[in-house]
Order: C-alpha cells, then sequence, then structure tokens
C-alpha cells in the first residue's frame, strides 16, 4: 500500500515538482487585486477623491514593475520549472512581464483625462485594463492549453469591453462589434486547433495531451498525424491573429481607428507583445518538433507581414489610421525575429538572444507608439476616430511640446538614429543577417525605406507646413500629466539607445 | 453509445463547425453572425467531448467547462455591445458599419 502511495508521490513530483507555488504569480496577483481596488474605490470614494482611483492603479503597477528589482525573489524564476500541475511554466524573464506593465501604465496616463473630458467612468476602465493585463500575464507563462485558453479569452474579452468603451461613439461601438466578430472567430478557430491537438495525440496515447510539455515530447516522438498538424495550424492561425499578422491583419485599421486613442495604443502594444510572446511560446516550445514545417511558413508570412502594412499606410490619409497599419509591419518585424530564432535557436544579436531582442522591440514601440498617441489624445477633436493629416497643421507653433512628442515618438517609430527605435530595428536586422534570412531582410529594408516617407509625411504637417489659410490657430493647452508623459517618453527614447549600445 | 463511433462524432461537429464559419462569412446580420460564432464554438465543445469520451482522458471533459464559462462572459459582453449599437444605428444589419473608413 505505501508503495502505490511511494507511486503516487513520485507521479506528481514528475508532473509538477512545484505544484502551488503562489509566490511564482505575486505580480500577476497583485495586479489582479488592484483591478479590484479600482472597483471598491469607485464605490466608496467621494466624487472629489476620485482621482486617487487613476492614482492608486499606476502607484499600483511601478510597485509591481519594481518588483522585478528584488534580487532571487519567488516570482524571478528563471529556471525552467513546471508549476500548478503543470499549468505554468516559470522561465519567463521578468522583463516580458515588464512590456505589460508598461504599456498598461501608459495607458492609464493617456487615459485618465480623454476619459473626463468624454464623460466615462475612469474607474471601470482602469479595473478591465488591469484584469488585460493579468491575463496577458499569464498568457505568456502558460503551459497548458487550458491556462492558455482561459487567459487568452479572459484578455479578449476584456479588450471587447475597452474598445467598446464610449458608448455615445457610433466610431467606438462599431470598432467593438468589428473586433468582437473577429476576435470571436479567431478563439472559435482557436479552440477547434486545440481539440483536435488533443484528440489526436490522446488517441495515440499521451496522458494529457493539453499539456505543452507532453504534446512537444509527442510530436518530437513522431506521433503527430495529419488532425494534428491541422490543429498546429489553427492555434498558430489564433495567435497570428492576436499579433495582427498577414492574412489576419485585416481587422486592425478599423477597430484601431474606432476604438478610443488609449485603448488603441494599448491595443498596439499590449495585445501585440501577447501575440508576438505567445506565438514564440508556442513555435519554440510544445510545436519545436514541426520547425522544418513552421519555420519556412513564418518566414513567407513576415514577409508578407512586413510589406502588406507599409504599403497600405501610403495611401491613408488618416493619423490612427497609419498608426494601425505600420503596427502590422512592426508585427513584420517581431516576426522575423521568430522566424530567426526558429531557424538558428542560437542566433545572437550582440549577445542578445531572440527574446530579449523581441522585448527590446516592443519597450521601443511602446515608447514611440505612446508618445504618438500621447500627441493626439492631447489635441482636440470633434470625433475621436477622425485625425485626418490636415488636422496637424501648425502643431508646432500652437503646441511645440505636442510636436516635439510626434517628432520623438515618430523618429523613434520610423528607426531614425540614435532612438531606441533605431537600436531596436538594427538588432533584428543583425539577428536576420546572423541568421541568413536574406529575403526577410530585404523585405525588412524595403519596408523600413517606404515606412520612412509615410512617418515623414505626418511629421511635415505637423512641423513644417503652416494652417491652411495662414491663419493663427489659438495656442493648445498641455495637462501636466501630457508634459510629464511625453518628457518621460522622450528621455527614454534617447536615453534607452544609448544605454543599450554602452 | 455502442453503435456510434468517434467518427460519427467527429463529422457532426466538422459540419456544425463548417456550418457556423459559413455563417459568420456570409450572413450580414450581426445577431445571426455572432450565433453562428457561438455555434462554431458548441461544435467545437462537441468534438472535445467525444474525443474525452473515446480517449478516456477527462482533461477535454473539463476543458468543457472552462469553455462554456467563457462563451457565456463573451456572449454577456458582445450582446451588450450588438445590443448598444443597436440602439445608436437603429440597425445591426453589417452594411450600415461604416463609419470606420479612410
Amino acid at each position: 500500500m505505501s508503495l502505490i502511495f511511494a507511486n503516487i508521490d513520485v507521479a506528481f513530483k514528475a508532473l509538477a515538482p512545484r505544484s502551488s507555488d503562489w509566490l511564482s504569480i505575486a505580480p500577476e496577483i497583485a495586479v489582479a487585486g488592484l483591478s479590484l481596488f479600482c472597483l471598491l474605490q469607485a464605490m466608496l470614494l467621494p466624487a472629489n477623491l476620485r482621482w486617487l482611483i487613476s492614482a492608486t492603479a499606476r502607484t499600483g503597477l511601478v510597485l509591481v514593475m519594481a518588483m522585478a528589482l528584488v534580487p532571487h525573489a519567488g516570482w524571478k524564476l528563471t529556471e525552467d520549472v513546471a508549476t500548478f500541475a503543470g499549468l505554468l511554466r516559470q522561465n519567463l524573464p521578468f522583463e516580458v512581464r515588464l512590456v505589460f506593465l508598461f504599456s498598461a501604465l501608459l495607458t492609464s496616463f493617456v487615459a485618465d483625462r480623454f476619459l473626463r473630458d468624454r464623460g466615462a467612468a475612469v474607474a471601470d476602465y482602469h479595473h478591465v485594463l488591469l484584469v488585460v493585463t493579468a491575463a496577458f500575464m499569464l498568457l505568456v507563462q502558460s503551459n497548458h492549453f487550458v491556462t492558455f485558453f482561459v487567459a487568452l479569452e479572459t484578455a479578449a474579452v476584456g479588450l471587447y469591453i475597452l474598445v467598446g468603451y464610449l458608448r455615445k461613439s457610433d466610431a467606438s461601438l462599431e470598432a467593438g462589434v468589428k473586433y468582437l466578430v473577429a476576435g470571436g472567430l479567431s478563439s472559435a478557430l482557436l479552440l477547434m486547433g486545440m481539440v483536435l491537438v488533443y484528440g489526436s495525440l490522446g488517441a495515440v496515447g499521451v496522458a494529457d495531451s493539453l499539456n505543452f510539455t507532453q504534446i512537444g515530447n509527442a510530436l518530437a516522438a513522431g506521433k503527430g498525424s495529419a488532425l494534428t498538424l491541422a490543429g498546429v495550424a489553427l492555434i498558430l492561425g489564433g495567435a497570428a491573429f492576436k499579433l495582427g499578422a498577414f492574412p489576419f491583419h485585416t481587422w486592425i485599421p478599423d477597430v484601431y481607428q474606432g476604438a478610443p486613442t488609449p485603448t488603441t495604443a494599448f491595443l498596439a502594444t499590449a495585445s501585440k507583445a501577447a501575440g508576438a510572446f505567445t506565438l514564440l511560446l508556442l513555435v519554440t516550445g510544445p510545436f519545436v518538433a514541426l520547425a522544418h514545417k513552421i519555420a519556412p511558413l513564418l518566414a513567407v508570412i513576415a514577409v508578407v507581414t512586413l510589406l502588406v502594412g507599409n504599403l497600405a499606410a501610403l495611401a491613408t490619409t488618416d493619423v490612427k489610421r497609419a498608426l494601425a497599419l505600420s503596427g502590422v509591419s512592426h508585427a513584420g518585424f517581431i516576426l522575423a525575429a521568430i522566424t530567426a530564432a526558429l531557424a538558428m535557436p542560437t542566433v545572437t544579436a550582440f549577445d542578445y538572444n531572440a527574446e530579449q531582442t523581441i522585448v527590446f522591440y516592443l519597450l521601443a514601440y511602446i515608447i514611440g507608439t505612446f508618445l504618438t498617441t500621447q500627441a493626439l489624445a492631447s489635441m482636440p477633436a470633434t470625433e475621436d476616430h477622425r485625425r485626418p493629416l490636415l488636422a496637424l497643421r501648425g502643431l508646432m507653433r500652437r503646441a511645440p511640446i505636442l510636436a516635439g512628442a510626434l517628432g520623438f515618438g515618430i523618429g523613434s517609430l520610423a528607426g531614425v538614429p540614435p532612438t531606441v527605435g533605431f537600436i531596436a530595428k538594427l538588432l533584428i536586422l543583425v539577428l536576420l543577417v546572423k541568421a541568413k534570412l536574406w529575403w526577410i531582410l530585404g523585405a525588412a529594408l524595403i519596408s523600413v525605406a517606404v515606412s520612412i516617407h509615410y512617418y515623414f509625411s505626418i511629421l511635415r504637417e505637423a512641423v513644417v507646413r503652416p494652417t491652411e489659410d495662414g491663419q493663427e490657430l489659438a495656442p493648445l493647452e498641455v495637462s501636466f500629466s501630457a508634459r510629464f508623459v511625453i518628457g518621460a517618453l522622450a528621455a527614454a527614447s534617447i536615453l534607452g539607445g544609448l544605454l543599450i549600445l554602452s | 453509445m455502442e453503435n456510434t463511433s468517434l467518427a460519427h462524432h467527429l463529422i457532426l461537429a466538422g459540419l456544425l463547425f463548417v456550418l457556423g464559419l459559413t455563417g459568420v462569412l456570409v450572413r450580414r446580420n450581426l445577431l445571426v453572425v455572432y450565433m453562428c460564432l457561438e455555434l462554431m464554438l458548441a461544435a467545437a465543445t462537441l468534438a472535445l467531448v467525444a474525443f474525452s469520451r473515446f480517449n478516456r482522458t477527462m482533461d477535454g471533459a473539463v476543458l468543457v467547462f472552462f469553455v462554456i464559462t467563457v462563451a457565456a462572459a463573451e456572449v454577456a459582453v458582445g450582446l451588450a455591445l450588438i445590443v448598444a449599437l443597436f440602439r445608436r444605428r437603429g440597425t445591426v444589419q453589417s452594411d450600415a458599419l461604416n463609419t470606420l473608413r479612410d
């Protein structure tokens, strides 16, 4: 009898050496708790103390980010160890969580004033924002399709709310419904993919065929069938949808344009980061045995994604739409890095491996996106979804700080030296050279050249062109929080690039 | 149970899934499109239960609970968005969704 128990114990230990290591998800628990605290404050605080809600959310996010500084902490495990009976995997570098936390923090800064100006509730927005952030942080460390599905859907449902948040705006609701249908379709395909993998591997004797480790072992042993392959394709399609990669990018321009501007920035950065890390997690984790099939496909998708976004952006005259489409080609850069990681797992650019390169690229993208977004959000617009290029004219005279924000932001997005965006693009190009992916390298260079054209047409309107009929428009008032965000991010866009070089 | 095989269940699930997908792509009424999305989820759930039963592993059956819960949350938000859109526009035809363009 005791032998049986000993065997069960061994089995459990083999399955999950650390079955319920709550400390390892302390940052996620803290963010989720913070989100509930926002609702509690909304219930209890009198109207004149409501500003505390976003202030606590930001302080909390900064504190969670500071958890990265604690040495040898339980939430900074980098060994490859499964926790929670194999549901989660703890070899996630803390920098990955920082990407989501940083994005949520900046979204909070942009959203606060933006929502109050439009008479929308600030507390509920922060609540949903933090839930989505926590879900993303869990998603990228999932080791089991149950965690994966639940985290992904929690984030998706939260994002539907954030996109359709302005109930009085046609554009916001329309974007919400469009995102709902596109997102619902992708989750249905993803679920079907999971079911096919589960069923086809379960039929050949894999004990827990939803577990990433066991799927990986089974595929490496050649147990996959045609049904498994179909499932894998559907799952990768779902991740590509989140990332906004070709051919799942068609929802991006409409949804980004119609969503409230802070949500657009959050979608562009956090949601894209989630897609990138998920894709990296899947292709280098459970599906790594299929790398010889996946890598060529990813390479083709990377090339098309790099080009299609920027070429479409050339034709548009709306700033938000142009930034959305440029986001598609940024996704192409990330895909290129993932392809390089898959083609040559040991490839590094200046001692940075593919994962670190992607983290750095995303941080640079966050800086560029939020500088541009903060500039847009601080400008008056009768409708949030109409941001024509012409409306930028004379910005240099009306509010030099906003024109400066556009300058640093767009410079960083375009990859102009010495901004952080330049270093980020350079790292990926070096990665591509080392992995000898010449086709993708060519597409990336063309993409950069094309993007410079429309990025600078935006800047030209803002800085050089006078107003339509030479009339002087009244100077714009820029709030303190907007000045703070712009100042901090502009400094980061220059210093970040210098820091990484030294 | 003995006279139905895994293949029967999978074919039914596949048919439902394709039916849902066709509906999403072809129909113009947003409510119908949304119902078709739910049909696709239901088809995946059916395949999940069938696999769980015939492979004799419980994980699939457990995942079904999660899928149903998630689908309920998604429907709550989805219907709220569609109703809010209907109140503003007076229609839920997808052709009428033309605010967002260049």
